[in-house]
């Protein structure tokens, strides 16, 4: 590929989707103060069911949509599909949670997912740890989304912008308007992108279907895979890796990952209403899947010798779609990993800084919101950078056991939503035991009998939880009382405690 | 707070878990068992008709959901 097109177009979105970062403080109120982490931190809870809706959709849309998604189709086939399932779940959680979530934030002051943990089990302990070891997971995340950034300017530069300048130039564009505007940048950018990433993928999968087959219709795909490779069409897809039980036990560890950067997105809402509006048409979002899983299927009989998986719809791009679209290509997977990126660096910023610094160096809350601001800098120069250009090996086993060890805080949420009894000691019991099976199935002995190593750790970690809550003291009734009356309003009236 | 665990109250909200539960349901094993075949359905292979359904059903539900919630004045 000879053109300048691509990378032109590529650069054209980092310019514009800069543009749109910087301009998103305009939003705030005139005396509003972008170093006060309730508007650089959750936007002063502003936003609306649109921006929402496209927020939180871009944001889990990462680069795995143009990469991984066809890769996966490409070597297993429908077993892809899992990634759909548990976006659209994600979506019921958010549902049912976000309101709840957003009160305690409006009537608690809450900016992080941490500030509640420490907040219901009054433990600033238990919340430190919950923000080191969510960053642990949200650093990786971060970092895999910046080395598909790096990797799509290589190639749209036909290799002249190396992976380290890359790495540096789209850390540097993210972090001008993150620094200026906060959660506010995110927003904005994210619902370009969002609206960006849908266009797209479906330009890009018809075209392609288009130069594959003649027509307009995934059918023809579909025929021919049917015909000559149907192993393609069930599970355990054409790798024979994909079985029942690990397919089921992914879905369901990944709905119960409450990730940081959600939380703040959900607190960011301009009310509870609009949470639950956004999050009842957020599956539909996920039609954004299709059209590039479809192009993954196509590579099965156009592209057979492919080295990498992944790199399917770019190759495809390359070897049959018009310049333009190459470009277009480029510009929607760079804002698939810039948008999922972003939030994790924000969330990691803001959560080090409300949740483990200030705790310790007793900060105020001004300085706490500058230093949340100005901590993004260390933390993607000095963090996400170095391992990014580094591109370690192990990196996807750092992402595995983060993102399992995401799902073992889950009984700290069932004590803020469902179970009145939990103590503090049963939650850090249940994490510490639930994280290192995590690990352990992880990393000595990979997901046993193909069951999710998450799924193993929640297995673990729910009794002991259980256990260790009924033997410990629990929270302090009126602790308990200010939390429940959000999370179980009617609950709580009917069975007669004191009202407020 | 003398409640053990938190449960629906109503009718309508039992309703609403139930649907929940079933909408995982649908898209895990067992159920993801019957639709896995290697037909086509509309020119798409069942398994991505199903995993579309069960999107699409997840949007009635908290459609459903939203007029409860709402009618009942209930956050």
């Amino acid at each position: 590929m000879n053109s300048v097109w691509p990378l032109l177009i590529t650069l054209t979105y980092v310019a514009i989707a800069m543009i749109i970062g910087l301009r998103a403080r305009n939003g705030c109120a005139k005396n509003a103060d972008m170093n006060s982490l309730e508007e650089w931190g959750v936007a002063g809870r502003s936003m609306g069911p649109v921006t929402l809706y496209l927020l939180i959709a871009a944001g889990s849309v990462s680069a795995y949509t143009f990469m991984g998604a066809p890769g996966w189709a490409y070597s297993k086939g429908v077993a892809v599909f899992y990634v759909a399932i548990y976006l659209a779940y994600l979506a019921l959680i958010a549902w049912y949670f976000g309101p709840k979530v957003w009160q305690f934030g409006d009537q608690f002051g809450h900016v992080t997912q941490a500030s509640a943990i420490a907040d219901r089990y009054q433990s600033p302990a238990l919340g430190a740890l919950a923000a080191l070891v969510m960053a642990i997971g949200s650093v990786a995340y971060a970092v895999l989304q910046t080395i598909g950034s790096a990797y799509i300017l290589f190639v749209m530069s036909g290799g002249m912008i190396p992976i380290w300048l890359g790495v540096l130039s789209v850390l540097a564009c993210i972090a001008v308007y993150l620094y200026a505007s906060g959660q506010r940048a995110i927003g904005r950018t994210n619902a370009f992108q969002g609206v960006l990433m849908l266009i797209v993928a479906w330009a890009v999968g018809l075209w392609a279907v288009h130069s594959a087959t003649g027509g307009l219709s995934f059918s023809g795909v579909f025929e021919r895979i049917q015909t000559e490779h149907s192993e393609f069409l069930t599970l355990p897809g054409a790798g024979g890796d994909m079985s029942f039980s690990f397919w089921t036990t992914s879905i369901i560890v990944s709905m119960f990952s409450f990730m940081p950067p959600v939380w703040t997105q959900w607190m960011s809402a301009s009310s509870a209403r609009t949470i639950r509006r956004s999050a009842t048409w957020l599956p539909t979002y996920y039609v954004v899947i299709l059209p590039m899983v479809v192009v993954g299927f196509i590579g099965i009989f156009s592209l057979p010798e492919l080295a990498r998986a992944d790199t399917v719809a770019l190759e495809y791009a390359m070897q049959h779609l018009p310049v333009v679209l190459v470009g277009l290509l480029g510009a929607g997977t760079l804002a698939a990993s810039m948008s999922s990126s972003e939030p994790f660096i924000h969330s990691v910023s803001l959560s080090l800084s409300k949740d483990v610094l200030q705790p310790v160096l007793k900060l105020s809350d001004g300085a706490t919101g500058k230093l949340a601001r100005l901590l993004i800098l260390p933390i993607m120069f000095l963090v996400v950078a170095p391992l990014a250009i580094a591109e370690p090996g192990s990196l996807v086993m750092i992402l595995l056991v983060g993102l399992g060890f995401a799902s073992q805080v889950l009984p700290a949420f069932i004590g803020m939503f469902f179970w009145p009894r939990a103590s503090r000691l049963g939650v850090m019991a249940g994490i510490v035991a639930g994280f290192l099976v995590t690990v352990a199935f992880t990393t000595l002995w990979p997901h046993p009998l193909g069951i999710h190593a998450g799924f193993w750790g929640l297995m673990i970690n729910l009794p002991v939880f259980v256990a260790v809550s009924l033997m410990t003291p629990a929270t302090n009734d009126d602790v308990v009382e200010r939390f429940f009356r959000i999370a179980a309003p009617r609950g709580f009236t009917r069975l007669g405690g004191a009202k407020k | 707070m003398r409640r053990l665990i938190v449960l629906p109250t109503s009718r309508a909200g039992w309703g609403l878990l139930i649907a929940f539960v079933a909408l995982v349901l649908a898209g895990t094993w067992p159920v993801i068992g019957l639709v896995n075949r290697a037909t086509l359905v509309m020119g798409l292979p069942l398994m991505v008709v199903w995993s579309y359904l069960i999107i699409f059903a997840c949007v009635a539900v908290m459609l459903i959901g939203n007029h409860i919630v709402e009618r009942d004045d209930h956050e």
